[in-house]
């Protein structure tokens, strides 16, 4: 093997996306991302309140925000209760719940005071037994990949699509890995579409799995999230 | 590296394009229409074309490489149905970007993998590798493109990403341990495909 991938010239490829923001920001972008080791990940701090994200960029990572906590408390409920039988599927909620808190963190970050606060969730038993937990997932990782792919193209600061496409594809590796651990096909089309808002949010309300407040048969342990 | 004009520009024919289909660009729209009739100012679609130029030859390469493997590489149950599978979509996605070329694709190289296709197991690793690189390179030029063509590349570059979790998870490594994918630039790109010797002409 001569390709040599393990070492990555972060510098080159964060100048390149630098490239594309405005002179005031690009300094910036540069420092925080360069003195950061989540290397992408801080191109969210951009968008800090009063500095350049729109209005409508707000409202998309709020959107992400949101289905990032259902994730992040997801697979830190299944982590906590230890109820999956399987090492593969402990490993994988482990460190999905992981990746999807540090998500979680770097768009609160991100939004600072703008962020909405987090839901109540019930998964209803969905955490506790594996292979509702397995489908779960699997519904989680391919709304989460098309979720954010249905707002990149609508997303306004050049760094936070950087970023978000950089989330993106990650969500779409959950997506085969889980989909292989479930016997499912991991790329079952040569495209992936993108889905609408409206369509995420209807099928996250079918769910049931987001509720008002703390249901009174609330479980012993709090909830966790990032 | 973007103007005002030509962000103004690529937006009011952005909203054109999704006035036509409920408020939501999709990739069909996209290749129906194809780059050249995406009416796109000359320095925005000039970046476009330069942008799935580069994005084809690397397709090209992945759907060679898939193809040779599976004629001389020895694959057998899972590998194999990944190679078949994955090369599949490869060709697709050459496809979809010949057609959003139009004229102005660049012919496809010539390709040798040597040793790369000469056991299951060179296979994989070489596969874990092109496919990672896709990821990257994609992931790097979000900000570049038009709005049009972001939606078509990031339609593919989750499915490039689905086939690098696969065929990680096929050899038993972990398929996802970063929050982040770290986009490559295009000469950081270019630069490994030549260090690879798989592109000849």
């Amino acid at each position: 093997m001569r390709l040599e991938l393990s070492d990555l010239d972060r510098d080159g490829a964060l100048r390149e996306a630098a490239a594309a923001l405005p002179d005031e920001t690009r300094k910036d972008f540069l420092l925080r991302t360069l003195a950061g080791g989540g290397a992408a990940l801080a191109a969210l701090v951009l968008a800090e309140p009063g500095r350049a994200a729109s209005k409508s960029d707000v409202e998309i990572l709020n959107y992400a925000l949101v289905l990032e906590y259902l994730q992040a408390a997801f697979y830190t409920e299944a982590e906590r209760r230890g109820a999956l039988r399987t090492r593969t599927a402990r490993e994988t909620a482990r460190v999905l719940g992981a990746v999807e808190r540090a998500h979680v963190r770097a768009l609160r970050e991100a939004l600072g005071t703008a962020a909405v606060a987090r839901p109540f969730f019930d998964f209803g038993g969905t955490t506790e037994n594996e292979p509702a937990f397995i489908k779960t997932a699997v519904a989680f990782e391919d709304l989460g990949t098309a979720a954010y792919k249905g707002q990149a193209y609508r997303i306004d600061s050049p760094a936070l699509l950087a970023a978000a496409i950089s989330i993106h594809s990650v969500e779409a590796r959950h997506a085969a890995w889980i989909r292989y651990l479930a016997g499912a096909p991991p790329a079952s089309s040569a495209f992936d579409e993108g889905k609408s808002m409206p369509e995420v949010r209807k099928l996250v309300a079918s769910t049931g799995f987001v509720v008002q407040g703390p249901r009174t048969k609330a479980r012993a342990e709090p909830r966790f999230t990032g | 590296m973007a103007t005002r004009t030509d962000t103004a520009a690529s937006r009011r024919r952005f909203l054109r394009l999704t006035a036509a289909g409920a408020g939501t660009l999709t990739l069909g729209s996209v290749l129906a229409a194809g780059v050249p009739a995406l009416g796109l100012s000359g320095s925005a679609q000039s970046r476009d074309v330069e942008v799935l130029n580069y994005a084809l030859l690397l397709e090209e390469l992945t759907a060679a490489f898939y193809q040779q493997a599976l004629a001389r590489a020895g694959l057998s149950g899972e590998l194999r149905e990944f190679a078949q599978v994955a090369g599949g979509h490869e060709r697709e996605h050459v496809a979809a970007l010949r057609k959003a070329l139009g004229p102005k694709a660049k012919k496809a190289p010539r390709f040798a993998f040597g040793k790369a296709v000469s056991t299951p197991q060179r296979f994989a690793a070489t596969a874990v590798a092109l496919e990672e690189l896709a990821v990257s390179a994609y992931n790097g030029q979000a900000a570049n493109v038009s709005k049009p063509v972001l939606v078509a590349a990031a339609s593919i570059v989750s499915v490039d990403a689905r086939h690098a979790a696969w065929i990680r998870a096929i050899q038993d490594r972990r398929p996802a341990s970063q929050a982040v994918d770290v986009p490559k630039t295009r000469r950081e790109v270019l630069r490994e495909v030549d260090a690879t010797g798989f592109v000849r002409s």
